[in-house]
C-alpha cells in the first residue's frame, strides 16, 4: 500500500518531536504546549503506575515518548518540571523488575539526560544506578547500566577529579563487598573498580582497598577477581597510557591535506580537532606526571593481607578453589611476601608438598616460591626447600628439562637469599656446568656465575673464577651476613663525583695552577648556587637527547673464562701493580663521592647531570666488551615485576630433541608474518611495483612482447644484405655514442 | 598478450542475441526469482467453527475483545455493536458483563486517533447506568485528563465532552474523587490557555501548536464543560440535598422511634466508603488529594483557581461572539458559587 501523503498541516498534529524542536527554539511561547504535555504525562504515568504490568502498548508508548520529550526540555522548565528527575528516580527504583524493557531503557537515558543538563546531581544518579546494576536479574539492563555509570564517573573526573563522589562511590563499593561476603555480587564492585583503575581516574588507596576486600571474600569468583587485579591491573594500565600516547596525529600532514584537498567544513572541524589534541598533549607533557603506585604498594597492612589470604584460601583445608585459581592466590601472596619482605613462616612448609616433578603446572609453584623469598627470610626455612628441589629435580637420570626448571628455581631462590644454600650442594650444582644438555649447561653456568658475584668462598677454588679470586685474596669482599643490608646511596653519585673532579681538573689547567690544587671554595659554591635553577642555563644539555657512548672502547669479544693467550708474566705483574695503585684511588674515591653527598646540597643542575651520567653509563654498559662482561640478568630486573613460570623454564627448549626441519622452519616463520611465500628478492621488488601501479622497465616489457610482434622483424633480419647489416651496426654505434634515440644534447 | 582474441570472443558473448525456438519454454532470464514454495501444511492463525450460532452473550464478550483491533472501523462497529446491545436490553435487566469488566477495554479508546470510535464511544458511554459509572469515576478521570491536554484538538474536545457526561452521571464522585478536583481544574486552564496573565488575554499572539480541530468551537464546549463541572464542585447545594441533610439530623421516617441517626451506623452504600483514608496506594500530594466536602473544594478553588479564572472569563467575554456567551454561563456559575461563600 502507498503512504498517503500527508499535508503540512496534518503532519504537525501530535508531533512531539516537532514540538520539541519549536520550545528549543522559542520556550516562552510554548509555555503552555509544555504544560499541557506535562500534565498529559502526569496522567499517563498515572495510569501506568496503576497497574505497571497490565500497560497496553498504546499507553506505554506515549508514556516513553513523553518523558523522552519533557526530558529533553526540561532544562527550559525548571519549575514546572522540578519534581521529574525524582519522579523517574522512583518509578525506575520502585518497578525495574516489573517495567517493560524499552521504557526502562529509555528511563536509565533520561536520567542520565538530565544529568547532562544539571537538573540532576552525579551523586544521586550513581545512586540511583548501581542498586539496580547490582539487584537486577536483566542482562541487558545490567551492561546498560555498568556502561552508564562507567561513562558517568569518566565525565565526572574528566576536568578535574572529584574527590567527593569518588570517595562517596568507593565507600558503596568497600560496603558492596564486605556486606554479604558469599554472594557474587561484589564483582561489579571489581569490575568498576577495574576500569576505573585502568583508565587512571582512582588511584587511591580506597580502591585498593575494594579489590582488597573483595579478595578476602568467599565466593570464589569474586576472589579471584580481585587477585587478577593486583597481578594484573597496574600491567593494564601502563598498556592502555601506552596506546593513548601512540596514536600520534600528523599536524603537519593534516594541514597539507587541508590545502590540497576540497575544502569541507567537517575536514576543516577534523584539522582544528587534531591540531587541538596535539596541543593538549603537548600541555600535558609539560606537566609534571603524578605519581602512580602499583597497587601493591598503596596496601595498608600488607602483612596482615596475605596472611589473611594465605589462611583463608590456601592453607585452609575447606576452601574450594581450583588449582589455577589457588596458583593465582598462591602467586599474589608470594609477590607481596617478595616485595614488601614479608614473614609468614607456614607458607614454606607450604610449599614443601608440591615441589615434584608430577606435579602439575609445578613451574609455577616454583617461581611463586623463589618469589616469596627475600633476604630476611631465615635460611634454615629455606635450605631444606632447595634441598627438597636439587633432590628431585636435579639429577643425571632426570629429563633435561626437569634438571633446568630445578636449577632455574634454585637460582631465582639465591638469587634473593644466597644463603639459602649449602656449600656442598652448591658445588654439586655447579657441577652440572659440563652437562651435555644445554639447558641445564646454561642453568647451571648461571648458578655459577651468580655465586662468583655473592658467595665465592662457597664454590671450589677452580671455580671461582679470575676477578673473583683476586677479590677474595684481597680481602675486600666479604660474606653478606643474614640480615645485613648495605648503606644506602645515591645510584650514580660516583659519576658525578668523578665529573666534577675533571671539570675541576680542566679549570685549574686552564688557570695554569697544577691539576690537583684545590680551588677556592667560595667561588665553586656561588658557582654552584648560580646553577640552582636548571631552566636558566641554557647550555647545559639536560634535554638528555643524546647520549655520549665513548668511541674507544675496543670491542673484544673474548670469554673471561678461556683467556686466548696468557700474557708474559712482566706484563702480569705491571698489570697487578696497576691494580693495586687502582684499588687504592679507588678506595679513596669512595670516601670521596660519599663526602659529595653528605657535605653538599645537590642542586637540580647536579640531579640532572646525574641522571645524563648515569643513562650514559648505562649506555656504555650495554657496549660488548666493555670490562669483559655484561651485566647478569637478575641485576637487571625490577623488583615490582613478576617472576613467572616462563623464566623457570628457562631454555628448556634447547634440553629438548632436535626439532624437525618443519618445525625449524615455522620458528623462523614466527618473527616474519607479513611474508606470505618464499620468493626471490627479485621477484618480491617487481611484485611491490606492481601492486604500487608503477611502470616496468624496457627490458621487461622487450621480454613479454608478443611473439608474433617479434616474428616479422626476426624474419626480416635473416633477409638482410651485408650493406644493410653495416648501416644498421652503425647507426646502432652511433647511438650508443649520442646516448639513445633522442640524445643528450639538451643536459 | 596470447589471450586477447579469447577475450574478444568473451566480450561478443555478452551481445550475442538469445535463439528462441519454437516449443520451447522461453529461458528464463538472469535475474529470475523463484517464488514457488512446499510446504506440508498450511495452517491458518484463528478459527472458530461452531454449528450453532454465538449467544448474544458470546458476541458481546468477544466485540468487547475487538476493542483492541488494529483497524479503527473495526473498533468503531465493535462499539457500536455494544452499544445497541446495551441499550436494546430489556428494561432493568443486568448488563451483559458489568461495568468493571467492560471499563478497562474501553478507557484506552478515549486517547484514540479516530474520530469516529471516540463519538461512538461516547454514545456508548452515555447507555451505562448511572449508577454504575459513580464507583468507576476514579478509573476514567486519568485517561479523560491525559486526552484533555492531548496533542490533537480532537481528542481534547471529545475528551471534555466525556468529562461533562461523567459530570451529568456522578457529578458529586467525580469532583471529590483523588486528584479530581486539582488536577481536572489545572488541564481546563491548560486547554483553555488561562494559565498565566499574557496567555490569557485575548491580544496576546499566543502560538497555538498543531491544527485547531475540525469539530467547530472547542473552546465554547471546553466553557460549558467548565461551567458545568465548577457548579457541581462549588455550585450552591441544591435544596434536596439542604433538606436531606438537614433530615439526617432529624429522625429519618425509615427507621422507627427509638432508633435514631441509624442511617450512620449501616453498612455505606458506596463501594469505597474508606477511599479517603488511602490505606493502599502510594501517599498522595496536595494535588492528588481527595476534596469530599465542597468547604474543601471552595478553599481550594478560592485560593489557586480563582483569579485565573476570573481573568480567563473577563477576556473571554471581551472577546465577544459565541464565546463571550458561552463565558457567561462560567461566570454566573462563579458568581453563585462565591456568594454561598465557603459553606453556610
Amino acid at each position: 500500500m502507498v503512504k498517503r501523503k500527508l499535508g503540512a498541516l496534518e503532519k504537525v498534529e501530535a508531533d512531539l518531536p516537532n514540538l520539541q524542536h519549536k520550545i528549543r527554539r522559542d520556550p516562552k511561547s510554548y509555555i503552555e504546549d509544555f504544560r499541557a504535555q506535562h500534565y498529559q504525562y502526569e496522567s499517563h504515568r498515572e495510569i501506568y503506575m496503576a497497574a505497571p504490568s497490565s500497560a497496553t502498548d498504546t499507553g506505554l508508548i506515549s508514556l516513553r515518548d513523553l518523558i523522552d520529550f519533557i526530558s529533553h526540555v526540561a532544562d527550559c522548565y525548571p519549575g514546572i518540571c522540578k519534581d521529574f528527575p525524582q519522579q523517574l528516580i522512583d518509578m525506575l527504583m520502585q518497578h525495574h523488575l516489573v517495567l517493560e524493557t524499552e521504557l526502562r531503557e529509555k528511563l536509565v537515558g533520561s536520567l542520565v539526560l538530565l544529568k547532562k543538563k544539571d537538573l540532576l546531581d552525579s551523586a544521586t544518579l550513581l545512586h540511583t544506578l548501581f542498586p539496580i546494576l547490582v539487584s537486577t536479574p536483566s542482562k541487558t539492563l545490567r551492561a546498560l547500566l555498568f556502561q552508564k555509570i562507567l561513562s558517568e564517573l569518566r565525565t565526572a573526573n574528566s576536568k578535574t577529579t572529584n574527590h567527593k563522589l569518588n570517595r562517596t562511590m568507593q565507600t558503596v563499593l568497600f560496603n558492596l563487598v564486605t556486606s554479604d561476603r558469599t554472594s557474587a555480587k561484589g564483582l561489579w564492585a571489581i569490575k568498576i573498580t577495574r576500569e576505573l583503575w585502568k583508565r587512571q581516574i582512582w588511584t587511591e588507596a580506597k580502591a585498593v582497598e575494594v579489590m582488597k576486600e573483595a579478595a578476602l571474600s568467599q565466593n570464589e569468583k569474586v576472589i579471584i577477581g580481585g587477585v587478577r587485579f593486583f597481578l594484573g591491573g597496574d600491567k593494564e594500565r601502563e598498556e592502555l597510557e601506552d596506546e593513548d600516547s601512540e596514536e600520534e596525529v600528523n599536524v603537519g600532514q593534516v594541514k597539507h591535506q587541508l590545502t590540497i584537498n576540497k575544502k569541507t567544513r567537517k575536514k576543516a572541524r577534523t584539522a582544528e580537532k587534531a591540531i587541538k589534541a596535539v596541543r593538549s598533549k603537548e600541555r600535558k607533557k609539560g606537566n609534571p606526571s603524578p605519581l602512580n603506585f602499583s597497587a601493591l604498594h598503596l596496601l595498608h597492612d600488607p602483612q596482615g593481607f596475605a596472611e589473611n589470604m594465605f589462611f583463608k584460601h590456601l592453607q585452609n583445608g575447606k576452601s574450594n578453589l581450583k588449582l589455577e585459581q589457588k596458583l593465582q592466590v598462591l602467586q599474589l601472596v608470594s609477590r607481596l611476601v617478595g616485595l614488601h619482605k614479608l614473614h609468614i613462616m607456614p607458607l614454606y612448609s607450604y610449599f614443601q608438598r608440591f615441589l615434584t616433578p608430577r606435579q602439575p603446572s609445578v613451574t609455577s609453584f616454583l617461581a611463586s616460591l623463589a618469589q616469596a623469598s627475600h633476604d630476611l627470610v631465615p635460611p634454615d626455612v629455606l635450605e631444606p626447600l632447595v634441598q627438597k628441589i636439587a633432590n628431585e629435580f636435579v639429577s643425571e637420570a632426570s629429563a633435561g628439562e626437569v634438571a633446568t626448571a630445578g636449577l632455574n628455581a634454585i637460582r631465582e631462590i639465591c638469587v634473593r637469599q644466597p644463603l639459602a644454600i649449602e656449600e656442598t650442594l652448591l658445588q654439586d650444582l655447579v657441577m652440572y656446568k659440563k652437562s651435555k644438555d644445554k639447558g641445564v649447561m646454561m642453568a647451571s653456568k648461571g648458578l655459577l656465575s651468580l655465586y662468583r658475584d655473592v658467595g665465592a668462598q662457597m664454590l671450589k677454588k677452580r671455580d671461582r673464577g679470575k676477578e673473583a679470586a683476586m677479590s677474595l685474596r684481597a680481602g675486600e669482599r666479604q660474606e653478606r651476613r643474614y640480615g645485613e643490608q648495605a648503606a644506602g646511596e645515591i645510584e650514580g653519585l660516583e659519576l658525578l663525583a668523578k665529573w666534577k673532579d675533571e671539570e675541576r681538573r680542566k679549570k685549574n689547567i686552564e688557570n695554569g695552577l697544577p691539576s690537583d690544587a684545590e680551588d677556592n671554595d667560595e667561588e665553586n659554591d656561588e658557582a654552584n648556587w648560580a646553577a640552582w635553577n636548571v631552566e636558566d642555563d641554557e647550555d647545559s644539555d639536560v634535554d638528555g637527547e643524546w647520549i655520549n657512548v665513548e668511541e674507544d672502547v675496543d670491542i673484544v669479544l673474548s670469554d673471561s673464562e678461556d683467556e686466548g693467550k696468557p700474557a708474559s708474566k712482566k706484563a702480569k705483574q705491571e698489570e697487578e701493580d696497576k691494580k693495586d695503585a687502582d684499588k687504592e684511588a679507588e678506595s679513596a674515591k669512595e670516601i670521596d663521592f660519599m663526602k659529595l653527598a653528605t657535605t653538599r646540597i645537590l642542586t637540580p643542575a647536579d640531579l640532572a647531570k646525574l641522571t645524563e651520567l648515569r643513562a650514559q653509563a648505562a649506555a656504555n654498559a650495554t657496549l660488548p666488551g666493555n670490562k669483559g662482561r655484561v651485566a647478569a640478568p637478575w641485576t637487571s630486573r625490577h623488583t615490582d615485576d613478576p617472576l613467572t613460570a616462563g623464566e623457570i623454564e628457562g631454555l628448556a627448549a634447547l634440553s629438548a630433541a632436535k626439532a624437525t626441519r618443519e618445525e625449524r622452519i615455522a620458528h623462523a616463520k614466527e618473527g616474519k608474518t607479513d611474508r606470505s611465500e618464499h620468493m626471490s628478492k627479485e621477484a618480491r621488488r617487481k611484485e611491490r611495483k606492481e601492486e604500487q601501479g608503477k611502470s616496468t622497465t624496457n627490458k621487461e616489457k622487450a621480454r613479454k612482447k608478443n611473439f608474433l610482434m617479434t616474428l616479422g622483424k626476426a624474419r626480416s633480419k635473416n633477409k638482410r644484405s651485408l650493406v644493410e647489416t653495416r648501416a644498421v651496426l652503425k647507426a646502432h654505434v652511433d647511438r650508443g655514442k649520442r646516448g639513445g634515440r633522442r640524445g643528450n644534447v639538451g643536459q | 598478450m596470447g589471450s586477447s582474441s579469447k577475450r574478444r570472443k568473451d566480450k561478443q558473448k555478452d551481445f550475442q542475441k538469445p535463439k528462441l525456438k519454437v516449443g520451447k519454454t522461453k529461458a528464463k532470464p538472469d535475474n529470475y526469482t523463484d517464488t514457488s514454495f512446499k510446504s506440508k501444511s498450511i495452517v491458518l492463525t484463528q478459527q472458530s467453527l461452531h454449528l450453532a450460532a454465538p449467544t448474544s452473550n458470546a458476541t458481546f464478550t468477544h466485540n468487547l475483545s475487538l476493542l483492541s483491533a488494529k483497524s479503527d472501523s473495526q473498533r468503531r462497529d465493535s462499539l457500536a455493536y455494544l452499544t445497541t446491545s446495551i441499550s436494546s436490553r430489556p428494561v432493568n435487566s443486568p448488563l451483559p458483563q458489568p461495568v468493571s469488566v467492560i471499563l478497562p477495554s474501553l478507557l484506552p479508546l478515549i486517547l484514540d486517533g479516530a474520530t469516529s470510535v471516540r463519538t461512538q464511544l461516547l454514545k456508548l458511554l452515555r447507555t451505562l447506568p448511572p449508577g454504575d459509572v459513580e464507583d468507576h469515576v476514579a478509573q476514567l478521570l486519568p485517561y479523560v485528563r491525559a486526552g484533555m491536554t492531548h496533542l490533537a484538538a480532537d481528542v481534547r474536545s471529545s475528551a471534555v465532552e466525556i468529562l461533562s457526561w461523567m459530570v451529568e452521571a456522578a457529578g458529586e464522585s467525580t469532583v471529590s474523587c483523588a486528584g479530581g478536583w486539582i488536577k481536572t481544574l489545572n488541564c481546563f486552564l491548560s486547554v483553555l490557555g488561562w494559565h498565566t496573565e499574557e496567555s490569557s488575554q485575548w491580544s496576546s499572539s499566543r502560538a497555538s501548536f498543531g491544527k485547531s480541530g475540525s469539530q467547530g468551537k472547542p473552546m465554547v464546549k471546553t466553557l460549558g464543560a467548565l461551567a458545568v463541572f465548577l457548579d457541581a464542585g462549588i455550585g450552591k447545594p441544591s435544596v434536596d440535598g439542604v433538606d436531606s441533610e438537614m433530615s439526617g439530623d432529624d429522625e429519618s421516617p425509615d427507621w422507627p422511634f427509638p432508633l435514631c441517626q441509624t442511617a450512620q451506623h449501616m453498612i455505606s452504600d458506596s463501594s469505597t466508603p474508606f477511599a479517603y483514608l488511602n490505606l493502599f496506594g502510594k501517599p498522595r500530594d496536595e494535588e492528588g488529594e481527595m476534596y469530599e466536602t465542597r468547604e474543601d473544594r471552595y478553599r481550594v478553588f478560592s485560593t489557586r483557581f480563582q483569579p485565573a479564572i476570573e481573568r480567563g472569563i473577563k477576556s473571554a467575554r471581551e472577546e465577544g461572539g459565541e464565546l463571550g456567551r458561552a463565558s457567561s454561563g462560567v461566570s454566573k456559575v462563579l458568581k453563585e458559587a462565591i456568594a454561598y461563600g465557603p459553606g453556610p
